[in-house]
């Protein structure tokens, strides 16, 4: 086969499934034109027809272009699912940004496509200015994004493919993805999906009875227990007030969220071993290890250095200001029960540290949870531990190590690397986001916290993040949160794929 | 003495340089809630009079009442006895705009009654502004739009799904 017809055949490959995608997910703008007519909001309901009609638009040409590279049954290839995953992210943040921008309630597209990346990257950072007078169909909108970012967006697609097609695990291990739940990646993706539906489900209703309870109205309390429950569950820290989760002034309301957060936060491997009976799971899986050591460890340190410094009195205070706040961030959820610049001014430059380095160590892997994953965390630290033992004992004892995740696994220098190397890349990431902060004039432990909450995919603000801060800032922001989404290695095999493309472009001009 | 008085107008002087960000304000004065976070240590505890527009609902808990305030800055809950509370008639949302409220009361940084909430216990309210619906103006060029885009993304999307059939 000629390099031109199988350059073709790739970009017919990769515009086939990335239009697919593109199409799944317009689809779901049929919610928010539900929400508007039901509440009679006119013209949230024009913008979601002016942007499903746009997207839809968008997504036929893609398939279109594609339609005979897969008629032609082509293989799906690595790099094929990977650019797929990556491109299609990309394609979704500014199609989906279109119904924000239509709105007036952002400032511009840039701060349309930011909220948006923040709601598939489960990240919870806001540009969307005056949340309190956001129509139903815009806030049912952020909070579906979020929602479906946490499981992915492949996911989705893939669960609702007509029949199995191949190489489609390659598509879904390009969104960050590699758990197997059922041999194929179809079966898969519907098991994703029917645990969050059945979250979905018994999380809404106990918000929801809460909500009651607390003094919300009936309707407006089923809305807000939808809507945290997809931010909880997601891991991702929207929520339709101002004041994120203070609006309720409930400890219960907030309880009810925080085990939400943390469930979400859980492998999905995890849940459905759970589910099939394997109870034990929980606690020797490294991944549950991992999170409830460091969240344990991170949450006493906090309670000690705030009492301390007499930030809060009593133990209710220490619970629902502290406790709340670092398994917020932990998870990787961003709802917070303090101010922004209550982190800045009354937790010190130690509280701001301890809440850097859960932030970046984030959730599970395969979860809805961003950072750099507890499963990578004990690998390296196992790895390290597995180091010392082999210097401290004789070279004659060959001993294997193993660790636990789902299965039992032999600890293999090959998985210690490119743990260590998917964790570098984000401290190199949190380092560069902090430099460009201190660049733009601020402080460096708030340059720090705003940084690692955008890399771990978190949402907290300790106050930088607005719609005044540079716009340099902000597309730095939005490409951080997407690396840090698919984890790196899609959005580089996109970059690759780009420049190897631009690469054999100009070769090819030079020879004729 | 000299020396004395020296040292106290010495002293005077500093006090006052260094005090400008502590806000030396009139109980009656309107305070931004942003200011109120940004400087909740001086102000902790203190009776500060803040005004709003009411947003969401109110939330009854027996006697008393929340309420969510939004003054553009920022936003916060008033913790109010419910017979106040049912004086407010518009809250702020996507078809209203909320009564705007001023309200005289403490402001806790870390309110010991609501789990370390930063919050205001009202003492007064007054309604300064009744609240209205919200007229929504639909532009007949977005209807158009709306109208020819979704026509043409229809037709496309039959054209697609005919020749993928007669493709089978």
């Amino acid at each position: 086969m000629s390099s031109i017809k199988i350059k073709n055949q790739n970009m017919g490959i990769i515009s086939y499934y990335t239009g697919f995608i593109v199409l799944i997910v317009t689809a779901l703008m049929t919610i928010p034109i539900l929400t508007s007519l039901l509440f009679r909001e006119w013209n949230p309901l024009l913008d979601f027809i002016i942007s499903m009609s746009i997207s839809t638009i968008a997504g036929l040409a893609l398939m279109s272009y594609g339609i005979k590279a897969k008629k032609s049954k082509a293989n799906i290839q690595w790099k094929h699912g990977f650019v797929v995953a990556s491109l299609s992210w990309i394609l979704l943040a500014v199609l989906c940004a279109i119904p924000y921008r239509l709105s007036g309630n952002t400032l511009s597209l840039l701060d349309a496509v930011f909220d948006v990346m923040s709601g598939f990257t489960t990240t919870g950072v806001v540009l969307t200015q005056d949340l309190d007078h956001l129509s139903n169909g815009l806030n049912m909108w952020r909070h579906l994004l979020t929602f479906i970012g946490g499981q992915g967006m492949i996911v989705l697609a893939l669960s609702l493919l007509v029949k199995e097609t191949g190489g489609a695990y390659k598509i879904y291990a390009g969104e960050g993805k590699d758990v197997e739940l059922v041999p194929n990646v179809k079966g898969t993706a519907r098991q994703i999906w029917k645990i969050s539906m059945v979250y979905l489900i018994i999380g809404t209703s106990a918000l929801w009875i809460n909500g009651i309870i607390i003094g919300l109205r009936p309707v407006s309390a089923f809305l807000h227990a939808l809507y945290i429950f997809e931010s909880s569950w997601s891991t991702g820290g929207f929520a339709p007030m101002t004041q994120n989760i203070m609006y309720y002034h409930s400890a219960s309301y907030e309880i009810i969220a925080m085990i939400i957060f943390i469930l979400g936060s859980l492998n999905f491997g995890l849940h459905y071993a759970i589910w099939h009976g394997n109870s034990r799971e929980i606690y020797r899986n490294i991944e549950t290890q991992s999170f409830f050591a460091t969240s344990f460890a991170a949450s006493m340190i906090a309670l000690l250095w705030l009492s301390k410094i007499e930030a809060y009195s009593d133990a209710v205070m220490g619970f629902r200001r502290i406790v709340f706040n670092i398994l917020s961030a932990h998870t990787t959820t961003g709802l917070g029960s303090i101010y922004a610049r209550q982190f800045a001014l009354e937790w010190g430059d130690f509280g701001i540290m301890i809440l850097i380095i859960v932030m970046l160590i984030g959730g599970s892997a395969c979860s809805t949870a961003g950072g750099f994953k507890g499963l990578r965390v004990g690998i390296v630290f196992k790895g390290l531990i597995m180091d010392i033992k082999k210097i401290l004992s004789s070279e004659r004892n060959l001993r294997l190590y193993k660790f636990h995740h789902i299965k039992d696994y032999i600890l293999e220098d090959g998985a210690i690397k490119s743990s260590a190397i998917i964790i570098c890349c984000y401290m190199t990431t949190f380092a560069v986001g902090t430099m460009l902060g201190t660049y733009y004039g601020y402080p460096l432990s708030e340059s720090a916290f705003e940084s690692a909450s955008i890399t771990g995919n978190v949402g907290l603000s300790i106050g930088i993040t607005a719609a005044s801060m540079p716009a340099v800032l902000k597309i730095y922001y939005i490409v951080t949160m997407y690396l840090g989404r698919l984890e790196f290695i899609s959005a580089f095999a996109l970059i690759g794929y780009i420049f190897g493309g631009i690469k054999k472009a100009c070769l090819s001009k030079l020879k004729h | 003495m000299l020396k004395q008085i020296k040292t106290l107008i010495i002293v005077t002087a500093f006090i006052i340089s260094f005090s400008e960000n502590v806000y030396a304000y009139d109980t009656g004065e309107i305070i931004d809630i942003s200011y109120l976070i940004e400087n909740a240590a001086e102000l902790d505890q203190q009776e500060v009079t803040v005004s709003g527009e009411a947003v969401g609902e109110a939330m009854n808990r027996g006697s008393h009442s929340w309420i969510n305030i939004n003054d553009s800055t920022n936003a916060i809950g008033i913790w109010m006895s419910s017979s106040e509370a049912q004086k407010i008639k518009y809250f702020g949302n996507y078809k209203y705009k909320g009564d705007v409220l001023k309200i005289s009361g403490t402001f806790n940084r870390a309110c010991k009654e609501h789990g370390g909430e930063a919050d205001i216990h009202s003492i007064t309210l007054e309604i300064e502004e009744t609240g209205h619906g919200e007229d929504e103006q639909i532009s007949s060029t977005k209807i158009a739009v709306a109208a020819l885009s979704a026509a043409l993304a229809a037709s496309l999307m039959a054209l697609f799904l005919i020749e993928i059939r007669s493709n089978k």
